[in-house]
């Protein structure tokens, strides 16, 4: 057999031979053997060590948290996907592909952290000193201030508080919690002050903070987040699979389907009469000098 | 809205975020861990159960001003598509339909058809490389072929932020009174470092760029007036003034010729990712014919990492669950503390993130990283 690299470079993550895998120079199998578990895993290969019991406990607490959360971007996204019935990791890997900017933006809030941690360091300030110039300078900004507000918990991520408090709890709390909290609590005085609806902390303000503590730099918070989602997503496109309509457009659903004629809107240009080639040139020209289209340029 | 006021209002703002909560029932639980804790925003141990009733509001609809169906249509900004085919419109005027609601002048067509066919293939590039490895796992061609366009970023395939480079620069001209040479020059001085500047050695010896540009240029002469190419190219000359022999690159050429198309660089760099997966499921074809090249198909833990590849911490006992008891935590206390752990991680232990640093320009766009 042969079981040569696809492409040949140095890696600080692992390597292997026949006779074993050895991960952050723990072989796997050791590892196994000797009762650690997968959480303890995503230790080994994002810290290059063996956490904590508390810590372990913490990313159990907060793996199992975040994998299942309904109808999100992408839920929708692997829903979506698997109504053409390709195969599962098409519609799994889509899922996870939907986070970004405002989809769980796990790395922006860690970077965010980072930015007014530095700060700290830098201009001798504390941390909750440099939460509150964060909140400021989003808010002056007209900034979104990241790991606050969600769309559908809109008395908070039913989520979120619970895991500062496990934080606390069991005691995983380091200078992104302090950080975290404070930046909550200016958001909300600020909020409040200037009249402004409430927005409460979100998930990715409770979770990456909590991941932070654990270790994670901002990237790998991001991974574990996203492929954790990208679990209960692959349910959600098997239950569209074997128990829903292929298409999502039959009308012998007692619902409507979300791909139902009906439920298109469209908004865009007047049916209009298409050219014949012989009247084409003087009829695009004219298009380009009115220069109507370019309001519907995207 | 008796009971409610007890278990729906929110601690913190003593309101009822969504009167929508009346008309539910509610779950008495048991408290459970922290769930009872009184500093926690809402009652956790008296919540509604059930999912949220229909408001009033009108019901989903998909709002698209692209395209719409009927039983018997589908329009495209406007247009019937099988009028349009039947009518001897193709698949470049389609993609001027679709991306701008506008039929191009033949010559535009002629423009985009020459970038598609060029663009097309790259050999064993990233995104044919990713759909062969995803191919070797027997996976669908479509899976491995949409997996190419995942390949295509801020540096490989960059049509969008370097198509945004070149009409920024190119803005400054009537924007800022400068002359095209020196935006071009001012173009050169703050990106030539960039990921997505598009003009280097790596098509020195190969005309293609110079020839598409070409071929646009003498195609549209006297159609319509071109903007973006001839600031190429003065951004070409600045480069050379500044670099020496460098030219633009296939990716730079075409994102110039597609915005003189009046694409936008978004749909330049969607149009290209989609058309280089054509050739990833060329490659993934190629993949799976010559398997017998390569004992069959990868089978999950099959492919070794040889030990004199590795670089990471040296073999160690894996300590017992006892000794366990005796590590410490990751938390840093203090913002010194922090910085400390941060560097360390950063110098020692690649694949943990930390040597990432990440450009925060605006917190609702996706994030890009950079390597420090």
């Amino acid at each position: 057999m042969d079981r040569k690299p696809l492409i040949q470079r140095k890696t600080g993550i692992s390597y292997k031979t026949e006779e074993k895998t050895v991960l952050r120079g723990f072989d796997v199998r050791e590892l196994a053997n000797a009762g650690y578990t997968f959480i303890d895993g995503l230790y080994i290969l994002f810290q290059g060590r063996i956490p904590a019991e508390n810590e372990r406990a913490m990313l159990d607490y907060e793996v199992a948290e975040f994998l299942e959360h309904s109808m999100s971007p992408s839920a929708a996204a692997a829903i979506g996907v698997m109504n053409g019935h390709p195969m599962l990791p098409a519609a799994v890997g889509a899922s996870i592909a939907t986070f970004g900017g405002a989809h769980g933006p796990g790395a922006q809030h860690g970077y965010m952290m980072k930015k007014y941690l530095d700060r700290a360091v830098l201009e001798h300030k504390t941390v909750e000193q440099v939460a509150v110039e964060c909140v400021d300078e989003y808010m002056d900004a007209g900034r979104a201030v990241m790991g606050m507000g969600q769309p559908q918990h809109l008395d908070g991520d039913p989520r979120a508080e619970p895991t500062h408090l496990k934080q606390e709890e069991i005691g995983v709390v380091g200078v992104y919690l302090k950080f975290q909290r404070a930046l909550e609590k200016r958001f909300y005085a600020r909020r409040f002050a200037e009249g402004r609806s409430y927005v409460a902390v979100n998930m990715i303000g409770a979770g990456n903070t909590a991941l932070s503590d654990m270790g994670f730099s901002p990237n790998a918070a991001w991974t574990i987040g996203c492929v954790t989602r990208g679990y209960s997503c692959s349910c959600h496109a098997l239950f569209t699979l074997k128990k829903g309509r292929a298409w999502g457009a039959s009308r012998n659903e007692p619902m409507v389907q979300m791909l139902d004629l009906s439920m298109i809107k469209y908004i865009g240009p007047e049916d209009r009469e298409v050219p014949l080639q012989s009247e084409r040139e003087a009829y695009a020209m004219n298009e380009l000098k009115t220069g109507e289209f370019k309001k519907w340029v995207i | 809205m008796g009971d409610l006021k007890d278990i729906a209002v929110n601690r913190m703002t003593g309101k009822v975020c969504d009167e929508r909560i009346a008309t539910m029932k509610h779950a008495k639980r048991r408290v459970i861990g922290n769930l009872g804790n009184p500093n926690l925003l809402f009652d956790y141990t008296n919540r509604e159960i059930g999912t949220l009733p229909d408001d009033n509001r009108a019901h989903f609809k998909w709002v698209s001003e692209v395209a719409y169906k009927n039983i018997h249509r589908i329009v495209t900004r406007g247009y019937d598509t099988t009028e349009l085919v039947e009518a001897g419109y193709g698949v470049c005027d389609v993609l001027f339909i679709d991306f701008q609601a506008r039929i191009p002048l033949v010559e535009e067509k002629k423009v985009l058809d020459y970038i598609l066919l060029v663009g097309l293939e790259d050999g064993l590039s990233n995104p044919a490389l990713v759909a062969r490895l995803v191919a070797r796992g027997k996976s669908y061609l479509t899976q491995a072929a949409g997996a190419s366009v995942f390949a295509f970023g801020e540096a490989y395939g960059a049509f969008k932020n370097f198509g945004y480079m070149l009409e920024k620069y190119y803005n400054k001209i009537a924007e800022e009174g400068l002359s095209a040479a020196d935006a071009a020059a001012l173009c050169v001085k703050e990106c030539y470092h960039e990921d997505h500047f598009g003009i280097d050695s790596k098509y020195v010896k190969d005309p293609t760029p110079k020839d598409l540009m070409a071929y646009a240029e003498k195609a549209l002469a006297g159609k319509k007036e071109l903007k973006y190419i001839p600031f190429l190219k003065e951004v070409v000359k600045a480069a050379q003034a500044e670099i020496g022999y460098v030219e633009a690159d296939f990716m730079a050429a075409a994102t110039a010729a597609m915005m003189d198309l009046d694409f936008t660089p978004d749909a330049a760099w969607c149009i290209m990712g989609v058309t280089r997966a054509f050739s990833a499921g060329a490659h993934v074809c190629e993949e799976i014919e010559r398997e017998c090249e390569r004992e069959g198909f990868d089978t999950y833990g099959k492919t070794l990492t040889p030990k004199e590849w590795y670089d990471g911490p040296t073999d160690r006992p894996v300590p017992s669950l006892a000794e366990r008891g005796e590590f410490k935590g990751g938390q840093a206390q203090t913002p010194e503390e922090w910085k400390k752990m941060w560097d360390r991680k950063a110098k020692e232990l690649s694949g943990s993130g930390f040597a990432i640093d990440f450009v925060l320009d605006d917190a609702r766009k996706v994030v890009h990283g950079k390597k420090k």
